[in-house]
């Protein structure tokens, strides 16, 4: 029974890591309606960026955040400029296979500058927290609170403030809000850099606990993408959800079955989710139909 | 003398010259006889084994145009049906001693009935959705793959004896190979010419541009996906058991991977969706272009021959999103002296 709590508590604490990996990607889907397959790659610089600063100044990881996730906003926004802008009236497939050529550049490029070895960064607490009879690593653990806070923060900022107000307004009809002076094409670029900056976060939350190396996003972005289903896309809150179910049921399908059926466990979840529920656990009524035929 | 006249003549022609929906042209021909030629020319073994791939891959390229470009069924997904094909021809021919020659079509119809399974499951999605879910259900499929190591072999992958003989499907020679790659390559061209020019070929056509409308005008939109996705699959299956035969080596990260899956997609992304042609000019540039460019750079530089290649993708998909066979269509209707 305790290795059964024990299992689903981190599984709650690393899902929400991953929640936090791919809010990003959630926000930008409901509100570009576009899907990101360079997301992973986003993730993967954002990650190299952090162990350099690590690695040269000598800092924390949580404090590389302060740089990387101003830096991952401007990237965010070069990659809107270049490639998503140019695409959006474009076929889907444009976008789509765009974001595809993006995610193998960045990927070898990464290969060229850093070599495929797997980068690390020295421990940053030595201790893990004992609760009762539960242990909790310490990373884990300020992951999940910054998940959390970053979560509450968005809400607040979209359910009050002018510009959350004028992209809901936008993910609900483009063309009317754009006849209310709304500038759509900003808001659109301020979804994809902020997107890309919560990438950055993401990354400096997930560098003392994951390796980087040129393919790590492909890992990740497959996690991310049945998380950001599971939600329902563009909902942020069901990004959490769907983050800590997929960490459930990776933690304790490794535990239970065996480490290598776990990944394939949670790609049948996500199919098992598209053939029954394709707006996801809490997403709203037609969330599938989005991004159908444009 | 009145426009009208003058392109008259035009229409009567009974060859096109440039390639055209449903007709044979005669740049179509040119381009069998000078790949007859290459294949009967003999070339050195490093650009022989650039040829077969690159027919190999034109085949594999249009077998997922059939999905994707006719019927609009964009998956990121085939890597599973070019492994499913592979690895029954090979477990056939492996543990039961079964010729290639039979076990090529045992892995074209397990790979077809899998190209099924899958339509029917993302019958309701459509767009990002789709894509999505034919990624996952590759990984389903390699994970599986990996596991079920008593038949597969796991990750330590499977091996043909390199036997040579016609029985066995293994050639000493890369001129045998690389015939039997372009004898794939025109079968999978032939089946989608007759399919462009064919009622069925039309369904899908219309399936992809106005699904409501098509329901509406009497086609059954679910018959149609159901039916692209599983001649697609079963192609790419045969495809499979062509590159395990010559490769003579098979594992699960190797054959079923999300790479060779967006491989199978770009060929007709560059070349031209939804065109017969397309995927075939997409892996004449492309297949040898990165071929040589790994050859040649990748010692130099990991990685800067993808780098390149990916570039391209990019500037491609941004500015022609026609590919190459849209720019010859532009070609077509170019007249300078009008």
């Amino acid at each position: 029974m305790s290795a059964f709590g024990q299992l689903v508590l981190s599984g709650i604490l690393i899902g929400s890591i991953y929640a936090l990996m791919s809010i990003g990607l959630t926000l930008i889907f409901g509100v570009l309606r576009v899907v990101n397959f360079a997301h992973g790659e986003f993730l993967m610089i954002a990650m190299y960026g952090a162990w350099g600063i690590t690695h040269l100044l000598g800092l924390n990881p949580y404090v590389a955040a302060i740089a990387i996730v101003p830096a991952m906003f401007l990237f965010g926004a070069l990659v809107y400029r270049l490639i998503i802008n140019p695409a959006l009236d474009k076929p889907h497939l444009v976008v789509v296979f765009a974001t595809m050529g993006l995610s193998i550049f960045l990927q070898n490029v990464a290969l060229m500058l850093m070599t495929a070895d797997l980068l690390d960064v020295p421990p940053v607490f030595s201790q893990s927290i004992t609760l009762g009879p539960f242990y909790f690593k310490v990373e884990l653990l300020l992951g999940f609170l910054v998940t959390v806070l970053c979560t509450i923060g968005l809400q607040w900022m979209i359910r009050t403030t002018y510009l959350g107000k004028a992209i809901r307004a936008t993910v609900q009809d483009g063309e009317a809000a754009m006849l209310m002076g709304i500038p759509v094409p900003r808001i659109f670029l301020i979804t994809f850099a902020g997107g890309s900056a919560l990438v950055g976060l993401a990354a400096c939350v997930m560098l003392p606990l994951f390796s980087v190396f040129p393919t790590v996003g492909l890992n990740f972005v497959l996690i991310a993408f049945v998380i950001v289903v599971l939600g329902g896309m563009g909902s942020i809150e069901g990004a959490l959800l769907g983050g800590i179910c997929v960490g459930v049921v990776q933690s304790l399908s490794s535990y239970y079955v065996a480490p290598a059926f776990g990944q394939m466990f949670f790609f049948i979840l996500f199919l098992l989710v598209m053939i029954l529920r394709p707006n996801g656990l809490l997403g709203q009524k037609g969330a599938a139909t989005i991004g159908m035929n444009d | 003398m009145s426009v009208a006249e003058t392109q008259a003549p035009e229409k009567t022609r009974r060859f096109q010259i440039l390639p055209q929906r449903g007709k044979v042209s005669l740049f179509e021909i040119l381009l069998l006889l000078f790949c007859i030629a290459l294949v009967a020319v003999r070339l050195p073994p490093s650009m022989g084994d650039v040829l077969l791939l690159t027919f190999l891959f034109a085949g594999l390229g249009l077998a997922w145009n059939i999905a994707g470009g006719y019927a609009g069924l964009i998956s990121f997904g085939h890597a599973a049906f070019f492994g499913v094909g592979a690895y029954t021809s090979t477990i056939l021919f492996v543990h039961f001693n079964v010729t290639p020659w039979i076990g090529i079509w045992c892995g074209a119809l397990l790979a077809g009935l899998f190209g099924a399974v899958l339509a029917l499951v993302c019958a309701r999605l459509r767009g990002p959705f789709f894509i999505l879910s034919t990624l996952a259900f590759a990984e389903v499929v390699r994970i599986g793959a990996l596991n079920w190591s008593s038949l597969t072999g796991g990750p330590e992958g499977l091996s043909i004896p390199p036997i040579p003989s016609l029985i066995n499907m293994v050639f000493t020679s890369k001129t045998t190979y690389a015939a039997l790659m372009l004898g794939y390559l025109v079968v999978v061209y032939a089946i989608s010419k007759a399919l462009e020019a064919s009622r069925y070929g039309y369904y899908l056509l219309a399936i992809r541009d106005n699904e409501d409308a098509a329901s509406a005008a009497g086609v059954n939109p679910l018959q149609g996906r159901v039916a692209a996705m599983a001649l697609s699959a079963s192609l790419t299956g045969i495809g499979g058991s062509l590159f395990a035969q010559y490769f003579l080596y098979l594992d699960p990260t190797f054959v079923i991977s999300p790479e060779i899956s967006f491989q199978f997609a770009l060929l007709p992304a560059v070349g031209g969706l939804g065109t017969a042609i397309g995927p075939v000019l997409g892996s004449l540039l492309i297949t040898p272009l990165s071929e040589l460019l790994r050859s040649n750079l990748g010692n130099a530089a990991a990685g800067l021959h993808l780098v390149i290649y990916s570039a391209g993708l990019i500037v491609v998909m941004l500015y022609f999103p026609g590919g190459l066979a849209g720019a010859i269509a532009k070609l077509k209707r170019w007249r300078p002296f009008s």
